[in-house]
């Protein structure tokens, strides 16, 4: 199964290649090969230490991989401090969503918003994810750790979009919500796909969502890539049932 | 306080007298409190944004007050405006003093970003003693700088009236005035920094979270610079009014002052900037207090009192804050790091 005939010609907006990472002594990400072209939503499935969240952390910069390279929009952006890469429109909600606790729903907004300088694009942008998620409207003078785990998981969402990336790094949205706000998010997830055209690569534990909504998928193990193809091939190869999407 | 008198008739202290007292304590602690306020913004941002103590931080606070003892010095005879003078001091030793701690930073603290906290802790006690030595230098080994004479003339003059009222009982000068305005200023001026501005908010994120200001496109190392040079130009400025009020400094003046106002950044939550600005208030008025509450003792009931000397005066802040962390371990308005994850 070859991933790379369905997109062959358009220069990919992600590429990485033979990534090396390392978590001090661990081999983390042991040569990673991997493309995510424009327009697609991408998933990177697989068990607790993959090394899914250390391949987002690779591109995003918070991790420096060892060997390899990381090229973005035609660049090789490995090694470059991640302050530098987000100034590329690229965004990273990471694991956990690390909102600004002590910040108001807006002003973690508005710390999304740092690399732009244009004040009136910051609250174009700011009204823009209120659109998106009406109940961070209602929360915006609210400080962002007095939340619910679901409304701080759309406010890591709103902050990543202030920039208005072309790839989104996704990592673990449904983790810790109730089925609801996993519905809710997915949603959205897929709506930005469509509408906005954002680029997405989501790392997910829930992989029947991330397969129903990818159009692409990878399948870590032990920071190798086991299986990859069309999500919809994906989800129905047998090993891959068994192992990550629990039939028996 | 030699400067607080009570007349005292036998037993009867009348009321107006012991008002008079307490009215001098609130304006006098208040302008010894945003001293001490100033100085322990700078402890308390860096503490905000490393978790580190920069116990340099006394003697940039002090390089302040030397810079604006040179600048004073050197235009003594000169036919100026005071608080054109004033303003001159002020802005090199901000400048000075700023650039020092940026310096120290870069040089002792960066290098160790990311070794155990004790690491660089121990360096900062280093730094403190390597400013020392080298402002001994300076000053000169027992040498004192003295600004009695320096000081524009009008700033020790006693201050009798406000606003039509007869103040001459508050026992101020201009220089309390002028340090409790300028102090009060600078503090209002960073709150509206840290609250409303794009680099304001920047700060708080890097403090609450360095590598996730960095996925914002924030540099977290320009941003601790930035809190080092603003923490570093505060302590200097509080150093130009410590050499204004006091108006005689060495190399070691930077200590007890240095000392006390970490003990309101930690008094009020070390971290916390409005916990320094109330810590620093408290402490000042706690001192100030201590100060003058043996005068009471001529009051019914209260003759205990005699055994509380002026001299304890800077024990009681210290007391203050032991008393204070007993009750409540962060700090008057500190945050416990408990949050929902």
């Amino acid at each position: 199964m070859s991933a790379d005939n369905i997109t062959a010609g358009a220069a990919p907006l992600l590429e990485l290649r033979d990534v090396h990472t390392y978590y001090g002594q661990i081999h983390a990400l042991k040569g990673l090969n991997l493309t995510v072209n424009p327009g697609e939503i991408v998933a990177l499935i697989g068990g607790n230490g993959a090394g899914k969240t250390t391949t987002l952390k690779t591109v995003s910069g918070m991790m420096k991989p060892k060997q390899g390279q990381v090229i973005y929009q035609g660049q090789n952006i490995s090694g470059i401090p991640s302050h530098t890469i987000m100034q590329r429109s690229m965004s990273h909600v990471p694991e956990g969503r690390r909102i600004f606790p002590q910040l108001t729903v807006r002003e973690n907004l508005e710390v999304g918003a740092f690399t732009i300088t244009n004040r009136k694009l910051i609250e174009q942008r700011v009204q823009e994810g209120f659109a998106l998620f009406p109940r961070l409207k209602e929360r915006e003078t609210q400080l962002g750790g007095t939340m619910s785990g679901g409304e701080q998981q759309m406010l890591a969402i709103a902050r990543a979009l202030m920039v208005s990336p072309k790839l989104l790094l996704l990592d673990e949205p449904s983790m810790g919500l109730s089925p609801l706000f996993v519905e809710a998010i997915f949603d959205i997830v897929e709506r930005l796909n469509r509408e906005h055209g954002t680029t997405i690569l989501l790392v997910e534990q829930n992989a029947n969502m991330a397969l129903a909504i990818a159009q692409r998928a990878y399948v870590l193990q032990t920071g190798e890539i086991r299986l990859s193809g069309n999500a919809a091939d994906i989800a129905s190869d047998e090993s891959v049932r068994k192992a990550y999407l629990g039939d028996e | 306080m030699s400067a607080f008198r009570l007349h005292n008739t036998g037993d009867q202290v009348d009321l107006q007298t012991v008002m008079t007292i307490l009215l001098q304590v609130l304006v006098g602690g208040l302008s010894l409190g945003v001293l001490y306020a100033i100085v322990a913004l700078g402890y308390t941002m860096v503490y905000g944004v490393l978790q580190l103590i920069n116990f340099a931080h006394s003697e940039v606070f002090i390089t302040g007050g030397i810079v604006g003892y040179f600048v004073f010095h050197a235009l003594q005879d000169s036919s100026m405006n005071g608080y054109l003078k004033l303003v001159l001091a002020c802005l090199a030793a901000m400048i000075v003093s700023g650039a020092l701690n940026v310096v120290i930073e870069r040089l002792a603290y960066r290098p160790l970003r990311g070794a155990q906290r004790l690491v660089p802790l121990i360096t900062a006690i280093g730094v403190s003693l390597i400013l020392q030595d080298t402002l001994k230098f300076v000053v000169g080994l027992t040498g004192m700088f003295d600004l009695s004479v320096t000081l524009p003339k009008g700033f020790t003059s006693p201050l009798t009236k406000f606003a039509g009222i007869d103040i001459t009982s508050l026992n101020l000068q201009v220089k309390d005035v002028i340090l409790l305005v300028v102090a009060t200023l600078m503090l209002i001026g960073l709150n509206l920094l840290v609250n409303h501005t794009r680099l304001g908010r920047a700060i708080r994120a890097v403090a609450h979270d360095r590598q996730t200001a960095g996925l914002m496109g924030i540099d977290s190392n320009r941003i601790i610079s930035l809190t080092f040079l603003i923490g570093g130009a505060l302590g200097g400025l509080g150093g130009v009014m410590y050499a204004m009020k006091y108006q005689a400094l060495n190399a070691y003046s930077g200590m007890a002052p240095g000392m006390k106002a970490f003990s309101a950044a930690v008094l009020g939550g070390i971290g916390s900037i409005p916990g320094a600005m109330l810590g620093g208030i408290v402490l000042g008025w706690v001192e100030t207090l201590l100060g003058v509450v043996s005068l009471f003792s001529a009051l019914p009931g209260l003759h205990w009192l005699s055994y509380i000397k002026a001299e304890y005066k800077d024990l009681g802040g210290f007391l203050a804050l032991i008393l204070i962390l007993f009750i409540k371990p962060t700090g008057l308005l500190g945050k416990s790091s408990t949050e929902k994850v």
